[in-house]
């Protein structure tokens, strides 16, 4: 769960502990309703978000701001009119490049994206794990899809 | 407006949800619409990242640290030590033999200062040693305190008569 939030693994491994760490402080408040790793997952989706929220920096994905490993792999993809299979190096650059990306979003658009669109989890899961109501969750996917769409517009136009 | 409702369809519905009727109109408008076509690459791209960006947090996941659970219970334990560290079960782990020790001490010093000597008086033994002590009359107490009133007492003269009158008188 941490991982989807943060790329850097000393961050991930402070969200997990934080989480664990909470989880024990407010063991007697699970009291078995539900199951542990839905409230587990809770626990940790509210930290991961609390720890963006508290980073607050989110810088703009711009043009100049690529390396020009990015900007060779987004001139190759987007050329390519088909999804090409991607090798280990192209991996690791779109890894980054979608690190960059979702880092321009707020922390809320951020989850939403990530477990909707990237994971494939449904309105209600998400709403679920977060406490917001399903209509909250659609607002926020839908914003953040059009963020994150106009910000690769704005690159893949640049480059054209 | 055509363009307006392909962006909508892009924004409303993850991309790879979208159906194949959905997939094909926006495809056929993004033939003769460049803005479209841009906004439906930059989608593409968008779910690409994405797919990338999980399955990478996934590799993390796998292979994660294998001293996570002992970081986790030491900082359990660190946490836990401030929240009741300055409660009297704590404090008194901590000092209790000594505490414990220092009353033994003071109670038995008491005894020894107040009850004891009280108690001798009573004692046979011990009030048969007071008087004989009383009565002999250069007791190691009387010499040693009373040194003084001795000397004022007793002049040389006196001391020496005391000491050679039997010789005198043997003369």
């Amino acid at each position: 769960m941490a991982h989807r939030f943060f790329r850097d693994r000393g961050q991930a491994e402070e969200a997990a502990q934080e989480t664990f760490l909470k989880a024990f402080a407010q063991l007697k408040s699970f009291a078995g309703r539900g199951s542990m790793e839905g409230w587990l997952t809770r626990i940790a989706t509210n930290t991961c978000l609390n720890m963006l929220r508290s980073a607050s920096r989110r810088p703009e994905l711009v043009t100049s701001g690529l390396t020009e490993d990015e900007t060779d792999w987004l001139e190759k993809v987007s050329d390519s009119s088909r999804a090409q299979p991607l090798d280990a190096e192209q991996k690791m650059i779109a890894a980054d490049l979608a690190e960059r990306l979702l880092a321009t979003l707020s922390p809320e658009d951020r989850l939403a994206l990530t477990m909707i669109d990237g994971e494939g989890a449904s309105v209600n899961e998400v709403a679920e794990v977060t406490g917001w109501s399903e209509s909250k969750v659609k607002v926020r996917a839908f914003r953040a899809r059009r963020k994150a769409r106009e910000a690769l517009e704005k690159l893949i136009g640049k480059k054209h | 407006m055509p363009e307006r409702h392909i962006t909508e369809t892009l924004d409303n519905t993850p991309f790879t949800a979208l159906t194949e009727s959905e997939l094909s109109t926006i495809r056929e408008h993004a033939g003769s619409c460049i803005e479209c076509a841009n906004a439906f690459a930059a989608a593409q791209l968008s779910s690409v990242l994405l797919k990338e960006r999980i399955s990478e947090a996934a590799e993390s996941a796998a292979n994660a640290n294998p001293f996570f659970q002992t970081r986790v219970l030491a900082a359990w334990r660190g946490q836990q030590g401030p929240a009741s560290g300055w409660s009297f079960r704590r404090l008194w782990n901590a000092t209790g033999a000594i505490v414990a020790s220092m009353a033994a001490t003071t109670a038995a010093l008491a005894v020894l200062t107040f009850v004891v000597p009280a108690t001798d008086t009573n004692n046979p033994q011990t009030a048969a040693n007071q008087q004989a002590a009383a009565l002999v009359p250069y007791s190691a107490e009387t010499v040693v305190l009373e040194q003084d009133q001795d000397d004022n007492q007793l002049t040389n003269d006196q001391v020496i008569s005391a000491i050679y009158a039997d010789d005198n008188e043997g003369r």
